[in-house]
């Protein structure tokens, strides 16, 4: 049984609405990642599933019980806010023991708690520190420190790591990952960065404008993009028009490609993408499509270039690189060509992005 | 450049601390006079802590602010909590409205909230003045809190909550120790506004409630004694040692500190309020019947309510006013009311005239034959048949100068104060009926008169009198001659005694003129409820005994046979205390002169002092 589903949930505030006959179901263990840009309404899913506010209509169940209306202090979850909440008139080990105080536990459990959860954070030893003694990292492991000690089903994470730096934010990745691993419990974490969702997540749900916009493991999501917008978000692509002559035959820029996809009938338009590090560049005529380099860029792990060939700007990567003016010919294998549905329904409208 | 910085700042030190450091070094003078230094001596501070109404003002200051401050800042957190969960626009709309009252006037604040009361037929007390200081405190403590409602770190709230904490949990434990600096400045806050306040104390407080400032101000008349100094000092050091206290608790990081100076602050005030109680003798509690006393401040000796209290068990609810015109419409309109008030002449017979005093029953005033026949036949001049109202004291305007520089028997006539040779060397009374009545006698007319010409004559006297005059003052004039700023003064017989005992060299004359007297005299308003208490408390003051106390305390004229029996033997305080007749029957007091002549008196006073 699903461990928390919301059914049916709509939301505004004021004139805008946030959200719009949202449905989701999250399973036991698992980490699920709500991936969006800012105003997609994925915090507001979170803050409802945490108890912060309440749906327009809708439902949220636990464990089958509906919860719709149980303040956030009865629900047996917790959450690491945006900017940690840390209570700054608290000492760490304080910070970490509130919520096993308000439940009344004994003092001696509090503090092996306090110990264990510093353990686990890699903060050992912090427990008399300020908290505006810490560090951004430090704060972070805290707020997770103070979430995990009450043992909660779920913890819901709201871009946790929005306010660190790179080098940190992908420690605290992995960090994650770890501690997700060693608690055993469901994660619901809530970013705007696709490299985060993709790396730490079981499952991950593309969000815009209050419609879930396709919801798979992190392969599926940058491999198949069910339609622009998700290809558009996760990562770099190239989506061009294109028309389905029939079955696995696509034309792109007035040239047949052949493709692996069928059922979307024939000489229908049809979005393609294409990603930069699948477009195989070769010398003039080797290829489906002959162009020119008009721009490169050294990336550390690639070069990137913009490649124009058919009249499209095209978007390459590539370990090798081709100065700007060099004649070159593009290739793509059929398998790495993904057609999508041009948008028809309101939901897929959604997709019509500003990014 | 850098001694000119140093110079600057002992400036800006001396103007702020001088004047404090004035005050507590005069408090400790054994002498009653500002300038002159005649030993060190602790007897103001005796006199201070056996003052009841002293203390009783000290008590009322203090609880007033306590508890105005603690409601205020309930109230207003309170209200600060539904503010910042309103939308914008609405929050932006009360936060003006909270601001309103801050730049509002305090006197139309203290009207208002007086006229509230009186409408919806709340008598004025203690209880008025409490809900005054509440309202009046609420915006400051609204927007001392509001900010750091503002300043709340993140979801802090929503963190407790999510970690299993009620509300009501979350608040205290998280919301309120964040906010814990804007609650206690804007309790530190209402706190020192409610001690400051004068204004709307003096509107809303009810019979017998002072506050230290509404008491000081009710003394002005006869003087501000030196206990006051002895009070002003000791609350200095009081705020000084708090403040003292609450920037180490605020500057230590080390919480055993903290606690430490919160211990020894709330210890300290606990003890000061304790102490206050006690020696205000407000924890005996009031058994029965009472008396309202209205008058003059400082008028009777403070020791003497108790022994009337103890001699008659009749509890006295004593208060008192500045001047006969702020008595008038408390009286009128029966805002408060009160059994016996002590009042001048004149304004005694505008309340005759309007039927505001009840006919005194002379059985229940035996002492009465205590009273000098004569000073009961001066008053018949305002009260005939002394139906109404009985002497308290009586007064004379004359001329006080020093022997040293001027020879005895020199100054005879008010035309001397014209003399070039005394150039620089005079002080004149600074009010209108006062100084010009000094012109209009040396002229040879009436101080009561109505003929223009008179008038105008007596203005051009004073201005050409002029040049020669030192300055123009009326309670500092003792001083100045003390201090040798003068050599002559006009003065109130009253001040004579007591200056003469700092300087034997003053002399004091009645100008062969006549001059202006008044007489204060004890009265029951109509209103009066406790009629045979005030009878009572009339015939304690005419007591030789009691007559005798207040003598020493005021050194005033009183016209009891028992102070005239005390100077007898000394011609020179008889002089001035009890003139002979030939003196007496050329003096005249104030008669009101109806608007019309007052006008004309204000237009040509104007004139004078432009």
């Amino acid at each position: 049984m699903a461990l928390i589903e919301l059914r049916n949930i709509s939301k505004s505030f004021e004139d805008t609405q946030v959200l719009d006959n949202f449905n989701l179901t999250v399973n036991e263990n698992e980490f699920i990642t709500l991936l969006g840009p800012s105003g997609c309404g994925k915090t507001t899913t979170l803050r409802i599933i945490g108890g912060f506010e309440t749906p327009d209509e809708g439902q949220v169940f636990f464990e089958g019980v509906d919860i719709t209306n149980v303040p956030p202090n009865k629900r047996h979850l917790n959450t690491v806010f945006q900017k940690y909440a840390l209570f700054p008139h608290m000492n760490v080990e304080e910070n970490i023991a509130f919520g096993l105080k308000i439940s009344g536990k004994s003092d001696a459990y509090i503090k092996d708690k306090i110990k264990y959860a510093l353990k686990l954070v890699n903060l050992d030893g912090f427990e008399k520190r300020k908290i505006d003694r810490l560090s951004g990292g430090q704060q972070q492991r805290i707020a997770m420190a103070r979430a995990i000690v009450n043992e909660p089903r779920v913890l819901l994470l709201d871009e946790p790591l929005g306010a660190l730096d790179l080098k940190l934010r992908q420690d605290m990745q992995y960090e994650l990952i770890r501690l997700k691993n060693e608690l055993g419990i469901t994660f619901i974490y809530v970013t705007h960065d696709q490299e985060e969702a993709l790396t730490m997540s079981d499952k991950v749900v593309v969000m815009n404008k209050g419609y879930i916009q396709q919801m798979g493991t992190p392969e599926q999501i940058y491999n198949e993009p069910e339609n622009a917008f998700v290809a558009d978000f996760i990562g770099d692509s190239n989506i061009v028009d294109g028309i389905m002559v029939r079955d696995k035959v696509v034309k792109i820029c007035d040239t047949i490609f052949p493709c692996i996809d069928d059922g979307f009938g024939q000489n229908k338009p049809v979005d393609v993408v294409i990603r930069p590090e699948d477009l195989i560049i070769g010398k003039p005529g080797q290829g489906h499509l002959d162009g020119e380099v008009v721009h490169n860029v050294f990336q550390g792990v690639h070069y990137e270039m913009e490649i124009e060939a058919g009249g499209f700007l095209w978007l390459a990567q590539n370990t090798t690189s081709y100065p700007v003016g060099t004649k070159v010919s593009l290739e793509v294998e059929p398998e790495n060509i993904q057609i999508m549905h041009k948008p028809q329904s309101e939901g897929e409208e959604a997709i019509e992005i500003d990014v | 450049m850098k001694n000119l910085k140093t110079l600057y700042l002992i400036l800006i030190l001396a103007f702020l601390y001088v004047p404090i450091l004035a005050l507590m070094i005069l408090s400790f003078n054994e002498s009653k006079s500002m300038a002159v230094w005649s030993g060190f001596s602790t007897k103001w501070y005796e006199e201070m802590f056996s003052n009841t109404l002293i203390m009783e003002a000290v008590w009322n200051t203090f609880t007033i602010a306590l508890i105005s401050a603690a409601v205020a800042t309930i109230i207003g957190t309170a209200a600060c909590i539904g503010i910042q969960a309103m939308r914008k626009k609405t929050e932006n709309a009360i936060m003006a409205l909270n601001n309103i009252p801050l730049l509002n006037a305090d006197i139309v604040t203290g009207i208002s909230l007086m006229m509230t009361f009186l409408v919806f037929g709340i008598s004025l007390s203690y209880g008025t003045v409490l809900l005054s200081h509440i309202t009046f405190c609420l915006p400051y403590v609204i927007l001392s809190v509001m900010p750091k409602f503002k300043q709340l770190t993140g979801n802090t709230y929503e963190a407790a909550l999510d970690l299993g904490a009620t509300p009501w949990q979350a608040f205290y434990k998280v919301i309120i120790p964040e906010i814990k600096p804007g609650i206690m400045s804007g309790f530190l806050l209402s706190f020192t506004m409610s001690v400051d306040d004068f204004v709307i104390t003096h509107f809303t407080r009810g019979a017998g409630i002072n506050t230290i400032s509404t008491m000081i101000y009710s003394q002005v008349k006869v003087g501000i004694r030196p206990t006051l100094f002895a009070l002003s000092t000791i609350i200095f050091v009081v705020v000084l040692i708090v403040l003292v206290a609450s920037n180490m608790a605020g500057n230590s990081t080390n919480p055993k500190v903290q606690k430490g100076v919160t211990a020894f602050t709330t210890g300290f005030v606990v003890v000061l309020l304790a102490g206050t109680l006690v020696f205000s003798g407000i924890a005996g509690g009031s058994g029965g019947k009472e008396v309202h006393v209205y008058s003059y401040g400082d008028y009777i000796d403070p020791a003497l309510i108790e022994e009337f209290e103890e001699e008659t068990g009749i509890t006295v609810v004593m208060d008192t006013f500045d001047t006969a015109e702020e008595m008038y419409p408390v009286v009128k309109n029966e805002s408060v009311t009160y059994d016996v008030i002590c009042t001048s002449d004149y304004m005694l017979e505008k309340l005759m005239e309007e039927d505001l005093l009840a006919e005194l029953d002379y059985s229940g005033i035996p002492n009465i034959d205590n009273m000098d026949k004569r000073y009961l036949e001066l008053a018949e001049g305002f009260d005939p048949g002394n139906k109404y109202a009985v002497p308290h004291t009586w007064g004379s305007l004359g001329i006080l100068y020093n022997t040293k520089v001027i020879p005895e028997g020199e100054i005879t006539s008010w035309n001397d104060l014209w003399k070039d040779k005394y150039k620089g060397r005079i002080v004149m009374p600074d009010s209108m009926r006062d100084t010009m009545a000094i012109a209009l006698k040396a002229k040879g007319y009436s101080l009561n008169t109505t003929k223009e010409a008179e008038i105008a004559e007596a203005i051009d006297y004073l201005i050409q009198q002029k040049p020669l005059v030192y300055k123009y003052a009326n309670d500092s004039a003792r001083d100045l001659i003390l201090g040798g700023a003068c050599d002559i003064a006009v003065v109130w017989n009253g001040e004579v005694l007591y200056t003469q005992e700092e300087n034997p060299d003053l002399a004091y004359v009645i100008p062969k003129e006549g001059s202006e007297h008044f007489t204060d005299a004890w009265a029951m308003p109509a209103a009066a409820k406790h009629k045979d208490a005030g009878l009572a408390w009339i015939n304690f003051m005419l007591e030789k005994q009691t007559a005798e106390v207040n003598f020493d305390y005021l050194t005033y004229s009183i016209p009891n046979v028992a102070v005239i029996e005390m100077n007898k033997d000394n011609p020179a305080n008889m002089g001035v205390l009890f003139p002979p007749d030939a003196v007496l029957t050329k003096c005249e007091a104030l008669k009101n002169l109806g608007s019309e002549v007052d006008d004309m008196y204000t237009e040509y006073w104007k004139k004078f002092k432009s």
